[in-house]
């Protein structure tokens, strides 16, 4: 099915977004029972959920390549080999953080995905059609969040620039290609992640403007942070996920 | 005369509930069926809320992708029930931030069971198996409730509750087989759960004072002892058949009544629980707390800028009084309306 | 405004030509996140492909309000005449949903609109409200709505604990 040479990268590529998913999904699944309102602990479980399900499909089509088993790539890799970028396994932080990281991340995705559902490789356009479609709400819910935050009072406003000014620096960690992206990007399998840079910025920046926020400045970093660095952020939080799993290796739950 | 006619309208509400018709908002009903469903559903709400806390902490901690889902939208469901009973308790003019302000100022109670802590992963499996199971039974009885919202609540709930059951019978009969740590932690969650899972059918027949005149307005079919013995002659042979134990020593078949029975419950603890001394009285209270307070900023933030939309004035009709939906009784009714 | 927003009653259509019928409500700070946060809440399941929210503070529903003297209010002729909604419940039978919508008729207020509504049908509950107050999901959202109850672990039937109970209790290997 798939040309051997470009078994790696893909199943490494897939390795990057399952893992981003799940990190995110598990730091959103922190809110439920916390959030600001009822209504919303239902909505924001609705996304962390979907985003489950959506790192259980990249996982899948990992292990259609490599055989390895979901579970076991989830709960028994240590942090040194999650593949995910740091903004997502930051803690969840205030409302303000967590919906302008949601939004950051959405963004991103929704032209991620869309430029997906035209790759040459089948499973991986059919799996970007189906996700396309409960992304369209995710977005759409971190965007009416950040209107009404950068523009509801001056504490929600003051909330979400100081979420924007940490969360900023992070963002371009989204769009740094793996050492096997070229590969898939010249088979037309993968769009290249570096120039949806370009159309991220495009949408992202306008509309945080329009939310009243200031864009921090621009100062390039020194090198592309690449996704095996992580923070100890995402020890402690592995440490937590896999403590029930790592207790009884053979069991199944 | 005004009694009289008071005892003929109370005759008459009486009857539409034998009827088997729904009291819906701005029906004639008395004040102290009003006031016990006040009670009654804003209780349930809560304890819906809160119930999202013992189980909550433990979807960080879920041993593979599908528990964690699973756990998640069980969570994500018990924050919607709550949501469709604040919604009926709100139809007889109680609003949700007043009934909000109650819990969290200690004044209004939720279901003690949620008082205990979750120890360990096989906790949620427990509570699932035990402690929704008895929701189910409970919740099953009050699909047929006289009163319209709280009635169609509970049918949209015991439509949702199913998988909430089944997952953690599903994880009980499956760590019951398992390894030797599976099994070692599904009876320690069973001995943990079993009592406070009884405790939630409340205290006996006979202390229980409400029950005769929540029976007659249609709010409640079976007693608490009824139910309660229905769910240990269910559950103790299930447990059974596992190779499991329920952690009481007199438990055993009765060939006479056909019945399991066992000790007596420590109503002692019971009633201090009930009181607010279990173990998790004060933490689940300030999870709330928190969670409401954190919020505050949030919520006025959404507010201001509703407020500040055009048109958003519109939207409620303002200053017309009819707008609102009528409170129910004692309005008087129009004289061509009547009760049926 | 209110610090759990305020209520915006919602109506569901389950099937395309389906009837809209009033589930519960959602509280929202505006009749956006109402929409968007109806789905979450009232499309997980049954099947769902179209929203409607309507601010509760906007609805007149029977019996009619009546003064001292028990006597309704008299209809406001001064309005402009626009089209109302209007919804009843006609059943006794159990069920998740409350009224359902009807139709609607032109009138000059809600007192009027409520003396209309019979004309639509037979109903011991009446609600009637301007049609200009409903906010509609987008047509484009229905494979949305209909996505949302996808999650199929949400069903009890895919636990077959009776079936594994049953095998267990007559002796056979495993559980499955």
């Amino acid at each position: 099915m798939i040309d051997p040479t470009l078994a790696v990268p893909l199943a490494d590529r897939l390795l990057a977004m399952a893992d981003d998913e799940l990190i995110l999904a598990h730091r959103n699944s922190e809110w439920a029972g916390h959030g600001p309102i009822l209504e919303e602990d239902i909505a924001f479980a609705n996304i962390a959920l979907d985003e489950m399900g959506h790192a259980a499909i990249w996982y899948g089509l990992r292990g259609d390549i490599t055989g390895e088993d979901t579970d076991r790539l989830v709960f028994f890799r240590n942090a040194g080999q999650y593949r995910n970028v740091q903004m997502v396994e930051l803690p969840h932080g205030d409302w303000a953080f967590s919906m302008l990281r949601q939004y950051l991340f959405d963004a991103a995705e929704s032209i991620w995905l869309g430029q997906l559902a035209a790759s040459g490789y089948e499973p991986l356009a059919q799996a970007a059609a189906k996700i396309a479609t409960e992304e369209r709400y995710h977005l759409r819910h971190t965007s009416l969040w950040l209107r009404r935050l950068g523009l509801g009072t001056a504490e929600s406003h003051a909330r979400l620039q100081t979420a924007l000014d940490a969360l900023w620096p992070y963002a371009r960690q989204l769009f740094v290609p793996l050492p096997g992206d070229a590969a898939l990007v010249a088979a037309g399998i993968l769009p290249d992640p570096a120039a949806l840079a370009h159309e991220w910025h495009g949408r992202a920046r306008p509309y945080l403007t329009e939310c009243g926020l200031i864009l921090p400045d621009e100062t390039p970093p020194r090198r592309d942070i690449p996704r095996t660095e992580h923070t100890e952020h995402l020890m402690e939080l592995l440490a937590v996920m896999q403590s029930v799993a790592r207790l009884d290796p053979a069991a199944e739950w | 005369m005004a009694d009289e006619a008071y005892k003929g309208q109370v005759a008459a509400f009486e009857a539409r509930i034998a009827r088997g018709e729904k009291i819906e908002p701005g029906d004639w009903m008395p004040d102290a069926y009003r006031k016990q469903l006040i009670r009654m559903i804003s209780q349930h709400a809560h304890s819906e809320v809160v119930g999202m806390l013992p189980e909550g902490v433990w979807i960080t901690r879920a041993p593979n992708l599908r528990r964690k889902m699973v756990l998640l939208a069980k969570v994500q469901d018990e924050a919607g029930h709550g949501q469709y009973l604040y919604h009926a308790a709100e139809t007889l003019g109680v609003g949700r931030d007043e009934m909000i302000a109650a819990l969290l100022d200690g004044r209004a109670k939720y279901a003690s069971v949620f008082n205990y802590p979750t120890l360990g992963w096989a906790d949620v499996a427990a509570i699932g198996w035990l402690v929704d199971g008895a929701a189910i039974m409970n919740q099953t009885m009050l699909a047929h409730c006289s009163y319209g919202p709280y009635s169609r609540a509970m049918v949209r709930i015991c439509a949702e509750e199913g998988f909430h059951k089944k997952q953690g019978q599903e994880m009980i009969i499956r760590y019951a087989a398992g390894t030797a740590t599976q099994r070692a932690m599904a009876q320690e969650a069973i001995d943990r759960w079993w009592w406070p899972a009884l405790m939630m059918f409340g205290p006996h027949d006979s202390a229980s004072s409400n029950t005769p005149q929540l029976v007659r307005w249609g709010i409640k079919t079976k007693t608490n002892d009824q139910l309660r013995q229905e769910f240990i002659d269910d559950m103790v042979p299930a447990l059974q058949t596992l190779g499991l134990s329920v952690p009481d020593p007199e438990m055993r078949y009765d060939a006479a009544t056909g019945h399991w029975a066992g000790r007596e419950i420590d109503w002692d603890e019971f009633w201090r629980v009930i009181q607010g001394d279990g173990p998790m009285n004060a933490s689940r209270l300030d999870a709330r707390r928190q969670a409401h307070e954190d919020g505050r900023w949030v919520r006025e933030a959404a507010a201001a800028y509703g407020e500040k939309q055009p048109g958003s004035g519109s939207a409620g009709e303002q200053g017309r009084k009819e707008s609102l939906l009528p409170p129910c009784a004692p309005a008087p009714l129009h004289p061509s309306e009547s009760t049926t | 405004m209110n610090d759990q927003w305020p209520r915006y009653e919602v109506f569901k259509q389950e099937r395309d030509g389906g009837p809209f019928r009033n589930v519960g409500s959602v509280h929202a700070p505006d009749a956006e996140m109402a929409l968007l946060n109806a789905r979450d809440v009232f499309a997980r399941r049954p099947a769902c492909r179209c929203l409607w929210v309507v601010p509760a503070a906007a609805i007149v529903a029977t019996p009619i309000v009546v003064n001292a003297a028990g006597d309704a209010e008299p209809a406001d002729a001064s309005g402009p005449l626009e089209p109302y909604a209007v919804c009843g419940k006609s059943s006794e039978r159990q069920a998740m949903t409350y009224v359902d919508y009807l139709g609607r008729v032109e009138a000059r207020s809600a007192a009027e609109a409520l003396r209309a509504a019979p004309a639509l049908g037979a109903a011991r509950i009446w609600w009637v409200f301007p049609e200009r107050v409903i906010s509609r999901s987008d047509p484009e959202d229905a494979p949305g709505l209909e996505a949302a109850t996808g999650k199929l672990f949400r069903m009890s039937n895919q636990y077959h604990t009776v079936v594994t109970m049953q095998k267990i209790r007559r002796g056979d290997e495993g559980e499955e």
